[in-house]
């Protein structure tokens, strides 16, 4: 991005009404021209909101990281350079340059990286942090020619790559990746030494921009993407299984077909990280289960769940894979080798992520997996991701059975043995109950969403409260599938109520109600509803309670809950004669 | 030249977005209320990106109004 692009963007991101995100950059340079491309790219990913970028003293770096605990930022930033961990790194500090200044300098970095670990460890339980180690080259203070690497160059490196480690290691705290950002701004292209002389901003454009970006994409932690559909000729395998038969296909180097095997080992990986995997192949359903039995595959077939293989459109079969999996085309993408099939995918799902899967260019699929990868990628793997799959299958083996029990839940959930759980304590940092949160749309009571520091700024509040639901049964856990929050006042009001698509047809929603009724001992429920594009089995489950078509802050009593209760248990009788 | 001056005026632009077609090419750090030492750092960058030049300031005064730009670069552009 240029600086001329960041400030058109920012004039157009300042003329919205949306509430700001405001992000703390704690450093001991001027933000300068970063905190514009930081602004602006923030301003991109989040499209309808304001932004606003704070910083401290210049030249405090320890002082800026004491100020980032009393912010009330939505994110912030911890962006150090050499200087910040000892000014004698600076090109504006005079010293002298002596091998027992180098010694004295790498024990102060020690030091400083120690003080910045403990202040970084304390600031993220608040909220989101993003921590840049030193991004530009070591000034050449040592007395050893530049093609040899010093003791003072290894020391500080190996001091900072072990303060990395430390903090990757931290569940919340967010460590830009160097690797990325060496791929994207060159280090004999970072420091411009006009500028730091004259505002004291260290970055050469090209850097500020590239760093920025990364930051951006960090602080704001885009959803990553739920399902991957997968072509199979030329996408997992090279060659067409109905033309050369299942021993000719191939992903192998004998075959010049390696980035094959690349993909299915990628492909694997997404899986056991809890993305879902599925096929949609035009192919004969027998080949494909004669090539799927290959001793070679690499590919795990039992982690692919939906295999649909035929001759009829692919759009067709992305509409029953996306039916089976429940949930929506936007968090889906579709790797195909053809245009034709991806532009006929995409015309019936605009909102699916097509991807062209390149022939016979390997640096092209290299490319394509790094993609997937900032698609799918996510902070931490929960225990949800392990078992969602399977939860998928045995809904779909029992779907008839699940059906035909709607009318009689109680029946139903005493003969899987579910067992549902109801957890009340805050938990501020549970990742799960804030995912749950902003990725659920279908049963949502108002689909609103958080920042990691609204979430915890909410639950911080004495008056909330945050209820957890867990679901297991016969055929395994569900994990936390519901999260119900609100505040106790003369009656409860729920602000916040999410339930996974994959908890649907169980009736847990009446369970959460009788539970909140229960444990709060009211006889009235407000509720915060707001009918979004997507919240219809939330606005039908509360049109059964109420008798009619649900309402911004309705409430729901005792009584009402009770008679639909009624209502089901006299059905039940019924249908059991 | 005139290209020049639709190039200059669109830096100005970026940086004052306030300032009117008319305001820009009178503009100069005693006449716009928000010409400070940060955004007159921020225009010479703009400008030096839009142009591909880099300007060493040893005069701030010869870069402080839009017509002093405008022959800065108008005479680099010659030379």
């Amino acid at each position: 991005m240029k600086l001329i692009e960041a400030l058109n963007i920012l004039e157009r991101v300042k003329q919205r009404k949306g509430e700001s995100v405001t992000c703390f950059v704690a450093t001991g340079m001027n933000t300068l021209h970063l905190g514009t491309f930081l602004a602006a790219e923030l301003g991109l990913i989040y499209s309808d909101r304001r932004t606003d970028i704070r910083h401290g003293l210049y030249g405090d770096f320890l002082g800026n990281l004491e100020r980032l605990g009393g912010s009330e930022s939505d994110c912030a930033v911890v962006l150090m350079e050499w200087p910040d961990l000892d000014p004698r790194l600076g090109l504006r500090t005079v010293c002298s340059w002596s091998p027992s200044t180098c010694n004295d300098i790498v024990s102060s970095v020690r030091k400083r990286t120690l003080r910045v670990r403990q202040t970084i460890e304390e600031t993220c339980q608040r909220i989101p942090v993003v921590v840049c180690p030193p991004t530009l080259p070591i000034p050449p203070l040592s007395f050893v020619p530049g093609s040899q690497a010093s003791s003072l160059e290894i020391d500080l490196h190996d001091l900072v790559q072990s303060f990395a480690s430390d903090v990757s290691h931290s569940a919340q705290a967010r460590l830009l990746s160097s690797q990325r950002l060496d791929m994207l701004s060159p280090l004999r292209e970072r420091l411009d030494v006009k500028s730091e002389l004259l505002s004291g901003f260290p970055y050469k454009l090209g850097h500020a921009s590239a760093l920025a970006g990364l930051i951006a994409r960090l602080a704001a932690a885009p959803v990553p993407k739920k399902g991957l559909i997968t072509d199979l000729d030329d996408t997992l395998w090279r060659g067409i299984l109905g033309e050369v038969g299942v021993q000719g296909v191939s992903w192998d180097l004998d075959h010049h077909s390696q980035m094959h095997a690349f993909y299915q080992c990628f492909v694997n990986a997404l899986s056991s990280e809890g993305v879902l995997l599925a096929v949609a192949s035009k192919n004969e359903p027998e080949l494909v289960k004669q090539a799927f039995s290959r001793k070679d595959l690499i590919l795990t077939p039992n982690s692919v769940f939906p295999i649909e293989v035929g001759w009829k459109p692919k759009s067709e079969s992305v509409t029953r894979i996306l039916k089976t999996w429940n949930v929506g085309a936007e968090s889906v993408v579709f790797i195909d080798d053809t245009a034709m099939e991806l532009a006929e995918v995409k015309a019936a799902h605009p909102e699916i992520e097509c991807v062209q899967f390149p022939t016979n260019d390997s640096a092209a699929v290299y490319e394509l997996v790094v993609r997937m990868r900032d698609l799918f990628g996510k902070r931490m793997i929960l225990q949800e991701d392990s078992i969602r799959l399977d939860s998928i299958r045995h809904r779909q083996t029992n779907a008839a059975s699940i059906e035909a029990a709607q009318a009689v839940p109680n029946s139903f959930l005493d003969q899987v043995e579910a067992e549902i759980s109801f957890d009340f304590t805050k938990a501020p940092l549970d990742p799960r109950a804030l995912e749950l949160v902003n990725k659920t749309n279908q049963f949502n009571l108002n689909g609103r969403r958080y920042t990691q520091a609204s979430w915890q700024k909410y639950l911080l509040d004495p008056s909330s409260f945050l209820a957890t639901v867990s679901y297991k049964d016969k055929f395994g856990p569900l994990g936390k599938i519901a999260v119900v929050a609100g505040r106790r006042s003369e009656k409860l009001n729920i602000d916040i109520w999410v339930m996974s698509c994959r908890a649907f047809s169980r009736r847990i929603e009446y369970r959460c109600l009788e539970e909140l009724f229960a444990k709060f001992d009211v006889e009235e429920i407000e509720l915060d509803y707001l009918e979004t594009e997507r919240n219809q089995p939330l606005s039908q489950f509360l049109a059964e309670i109420l008798g009619r078509a649900p309402f911004p802050h309705c409430d729901i009593s005792r009584q009402d809950v009770a008679n639909r209760f009624a209502e089901i248990r006299r059905c039940q009788d019924m249908t059991n004669g | 030249m005139d290209e020049i001056r639709t190039r200059l005026a669109n830096c100005f632009a970026a940086v004052f977005p306030e300032l009117s077609d008319q305001e820009i090419i009178h503009a100069s750090s005693t006449t716009v209320p928000g010409w400070d030492s940060v955004t007159g750092v921020t225009l010479l960058t703009v400008v030096e990106e839009e142009f591909g030049i880099s300007i060493e300031e040893d005069d701030p005064a010869r870069f402080d109004s839009f017509d002093r730009i405008l022959v800065y670069l108008q005479d680099i552009s010659r030379s």
